[in-house]
């Protein structure tokens, strides 16, 4: 836990003084939004543009030739470019890219660009990748080095002298961030020396740099523009390859180049969860004591590294040992996704650590508090169990077995995440003769809510309302932002806005010292009011106040300061589900998170964050997986009707409680620590139904269905 | 290349598009009404959902040819409508006021098919059920939301249209989950006391 109050300069006040900040404050974005006026890359259109498609070759791994002349040909088609020589390395890996006046156009050239390649050897699956003469996936070879991390033979020896051990392997497949809105770039370059870049991403102040050296520019004449966003997840944090595209095509074109990824684009080439293998061996002695946790992981990134994820995963076996490699297969390499690893890592561990509170007898909320020593999750446990309705639950440490039709059972599960901020970001506030306030970051909002924020933590220092404020963001010619990554997007600018608002409210109290006949110090923002201390009753509204001011008005500048923001925080889920004995199908029906993240500065959308997680961890559960053919190695659940994300049907009631004795005053990103937990919640409760363990992911009714015939045959 | 003649959004349109453009492409790449989403062209995710005579369709699966002679509204439309429909109004349609309000939207994308979704919704069955909330949405994707607060949002739009009390949530009895503040709030918004009369300095 790091962090920690200052006593002089800018501060956060104590939560009970808040006046903006701590209260639901509906989004500044979403009156645009309802109205459908606010404009998203893919909604950006400039004079003369021109419109981008991506062509790639139609197997995993080929050695290719591409002709650009017959798409050339089609009138229309305005530009062509090729994007790789030589190889593939997974299907739907981008080879050229064509520009034209329509979209559909662009379609049409890139039908015809001509494509000779001849297929190579592939290896989809990890057991095709480790077979003896498979095809060459990476340089280094198809896995990476073994990395080992404990005491093996102190585990091995707890494991020998544990009364219950289990030997089981865990499956998690690979799962799509489905963005709403298409990895796209609108790239407005018309020829000359400067270019600006529209860009759907997580990271705006990436994006120049990167175009600018595609594009042949000096990067201070490259701006990038993220007025709004259709989320990220992790998967949009570079230039990428439509950008590439786009910033080539427009390069050769002279006309500016919007270029949006396909669904079919998205899912086969824009990034993933990797999936993992866990063999999982783990031993715990009747008096509900872990006593050894032996993991062995595979992550399965494609042809990147995938995640790993805590080792080990919080709970504290009396010895512990670990292995951790890369399989690499001919598919497209892993991103970063809303808590990378971790919810893999939860999955494997906290089955496990059900798997032996039943095996020993013990009540599965118990045993989870007697292996973890952070009171936090203590409390946070019994919370979610009291509103999950744990009490009253007739299966606490044996699972139940329904009534032949349906069965109810309940699971938890927990997770811990960083959060915190980091230097980079900087902030302006300026305030106008006509009592206008800007707060000035160039930062991105991915839907979290930033934008709002920021206009929120200048109200409460200036004494206004969060309305009384403009926040302008998503644009690189504003003061530097950070990538929203690991959730530091409110640890790294809230201080920055914290202290410009500050600084920008000194600035104006000294200002306004001789007009109210006072010392700047006594000067008090408050309520839309501007007056001395000492006498209350005399002041100024804010507008008479500002008209003061000089034409330039009045303003402030900051920087991030660690020491107002912090990280480190902690969750616990439940999950109530309904499971059909004879269809296998799984029903949650509620689903509880209660998560500590310091100052929660907007309750509204801190929610919206949680529910949305427990939705992404439902659907990782219960529905999402991507599904090659091994054979052909082609994708058979590239788009929205195959590959199936939750819906409305689906949601549970969700509970998302903001963990109040988390006293500490400084705010706390929230966006992924809650996707963590669900889908090992849910593969629990499943079991604490009616016996049925399934080890893999996601948890279809087939799985369920050979799981209880397992039981059956077992007795 | 034909001209198509649309009504749309209450007003009559000429548009000249190959005459197998979609709805959608029409709208987005004609006529510069980007509201209507193009998230998966092949009518999956509902973020391209207008109302064609009321009723939702997805505008990346209707050709822009068979709309001739039906009434067409995007969610440009929807204020302006309403805005119609009550001479004076200032507001937004209730459906974009609740999910403003109650914070039901992220990043926004999957709004404008979600918002029609439920406008058809509500033209059809002024006082539909949770369960018939859910399933008017069902076809309309959203990734961010976990889609309470949604339907939260259409709860909030009927319970005003009728005058109900809302429902309160289990684990906050005293809650309006439709009012901000919720229970958390300490103090109440900053106001501006008419008491205290500023400019006397």
């Amino acid at each position: 836990m790091k962090g920690a109050r200052r006593t002089d300069g800018p501060a956060w006040p104590e939560r009970d003084t808040l006046q903006v900040l701590h209260h639901d404050t509906p989004r500044r974005s979403a009156k645009d939004k309802v109205r459908g006026a606010a404009l998203y890359s893919h909604d950006r259109r400039v004079p003369g543009m021109l419109y981008g498609r991506l062509v790639s070759v139609p197997v995993p791994r080929a050695e290719f030739e591409v002709d650009l002349a017959p798409a050339l040909a089609i009138d229309g088609v305005v530009a062509a470019v090729k994007l790789r020589e030589g190889e593939t390395q997974f299907l739907g890996q981008a080879v050229a890219a064509v520009a034209a006046e329509t979209p559909e156009l662009a379609e049409d050239g890139a039908r015809a660009v001509k494509l000779t390649f001849r297929e190579l050897p592939f290896a989809i699956t990890p057991d095709q990748a480790l077979a003896e003469g498979a095809p060459q996936v990476r340089r280094g070879g198809n896995h990476s080095k073994v990395r080992p991390k404990g005491d093996e033979a102190a585990t091995e020896e707890a494991l020998a002298a544990s009364d219950a051990v289990i030997d089981v392997t865990y499956r998690v497949p690979v799962q799509h961030h489905v963005c709403l809105e298409t990895h796209g770039v609108l790239c407005d370059y018309r020829g000359g020396d400067e270019a600006t870049i529209y860009a759907s991403t997580q990271m705006a102040f990436g994006i120049p740099g990167a175009a600018a050296e595609v594009l042949g520019l000096d990067e201070k004449n490259v701006r990038c523009i993220v007025e709004h966003m259709g989320g990220g997840f992790g998967s949009k944090f570079s230039l990428d390859t439509p950008g590439r595209a786009a910033c080539l095509l427009a390069k050769q074109a002279g006309r500016p180049v919007q270029l949006l990824n396909t669904r079919t684009d998205e899912f086969r080439a824009a990034g993933n969860r990797s999936g993992s293998i866990r063999r999982v061996r783990a031993g715990a002695n009747e008096d509900g004591k872990l006593t050894a946790l032996r993991i062995e992981c595979e992550k399965l990134g494609g042809i990147g590294r995938g995640a790993g994820g805590p080792r080990p995963y919080h709970y504290e076996p009396g010895a512990s040992y670990f292995e951790e490699r890369a399989i690499h297969t001919h598919t497209d390499s892993s991103r970063a996704m809303r808590a990378p690893g971790h919810p893999q890592a939860a999955f494997a561990s906290e089955s496990a650590i059900d798997e032996l509170a039943y095996r020993v007898g013990v009540d599965l909320v118990a045993f989870r508090k007697a292996n973890l020593s952070d009171p936090v999750w203590h409390r946070q446990l019994d919370r979610v169990a009291a509103e999950i309705g744990w009490h009253d639950h007739p299966h606490r440490s044996a699972p139940g077995r329904g009534d032949g039709w349906i069965a109810e059972g309940i699971g938890f599960a927990i997770s811990a995440w960083g959060g915190g901020g980091h230097r980079g970001a900087e902030a302006s506030v300026s305030i106008r003769p006509d009592g206008g306030v800007a707060a000035m970051i160039g930062i991105q909002d991915l839907g979290t809510g930033v934008r709002t924020l920021v206009a929120m933590i200048a109200a409460e220092e200036l004494g206004l309302r969060a309305e009384d404020v403009e926040p302008r963001i998503g644009d690189t010619i504003l003061p530097p932002g950070v990538g929203s990554g690991g959730s530091v997007t409110t640890g790294s600018i809230s201080p920055p806005v914290k202290i410009a608002s500050y600084n920008a409210r000194k600035a104006f109290a000294e200002h306004l010292a001789s007009i109210l006949d006072c010392p700047s110090e006594r000067v008090r923002f408050q309520a839309r009011r501007v007056f001395d201390a000492d006498t209350p009753g005399r002041g100024l509204t804010w507008e008479e106040a500002c008209r003061t001011l000089p034409k330039t008005g009045i303003g402030g500048h900051g920087a991030w300061d660690a020491k107002l923001q912090g990280s480190g925080v902690h969750g616990a889920q439940a999950a109530r589900v309904r499971v059909d004995l004879m269809t296998g199908r799984v029903r949650v029906l509620k689903m509880v998170c209660c998560q500590d993240s310091g100052l929660v500065l907007n309750p509204l959308t801190w929610r919206s964050q949680v529910n949305g997680a427990m939705i992404q961890g439902l659907g990782q559960a219960l529905f999402e997986e991507r599904v090659l053919d091994a054979d052909l190695g082609l994708a058979l659940n590239a788009g929205l009707g195959d590959y199936k994300i939750p819906g409305t049907e689906e949601i549970p009631e969700l509970v998302a409680l903001i963990d109040e004795e988390d006293t500490r005053e400084f705010p706390i990103g929230v966006g992924e620590p809650p996707v963590i937990p669900g889908p090992a919640a849910i593969a629990n409760a499943v079991h604490n139904a009616c016996g049925a363990r399934v080890r893999s992911l996601p948890i279809t009714p087939d799985k369920v269905l050979a799981a209880l015939a397992k039981l059956e045959k077992e007795g | 290349m034909r001209v198509l003649h649309l009504r749309l959004n209450g007003d009559d349109v000429e548009v000249a598009a190959p005459e197998h453009w979609t709805l959608l492409e029409v709208l987005r790449y004609r006529l510069g009404l980007t509201g209507s989403k193009q998230g998966c062209d092949k009518g999956d995710c509902g973020a391209c959902t207008v109302l064609v005579d009321g009723k939702p369709q997805l505008a990346c699966l209707r050709l822009a040819a068979t709309c001739e002679g039906h009434e067409i509204l995007t969610i440009e439309g929807l204020l302006p409508a309403h805005r119609r429909a009550h001479p004076g109004s200032t507001d937004a349609d209730p459906v974009q006021e609740a999910f403003d309000r109650c914070g039901a939207l992220q990043c926004g994308f999957c709004q404008p098919g979600m918002i029609l979704s439920a406008r058809a919704l509500l033209n059809e069955n002024p006082t539909p059920s949770r369960d018939e909330i859910r399933a008017a949405l069902s076809g309309n994707l959203c990734r961010c939301t976990g889609y309470t607060q949604i339907v939260q949002a259409v709860e909030l739009a009927i319970a005003e249209a009728t005058g109900a009390e809302p429902e309160s949530p289990s684990w906050a009895p005293n809650q309006n989950p439709w009012t901000p503040g919720g229970a958390l709030s300490a103090a109440a918004p900053v106001e501006v006391d008419p008491e205290i009369p500023g400019g006397e300095a």
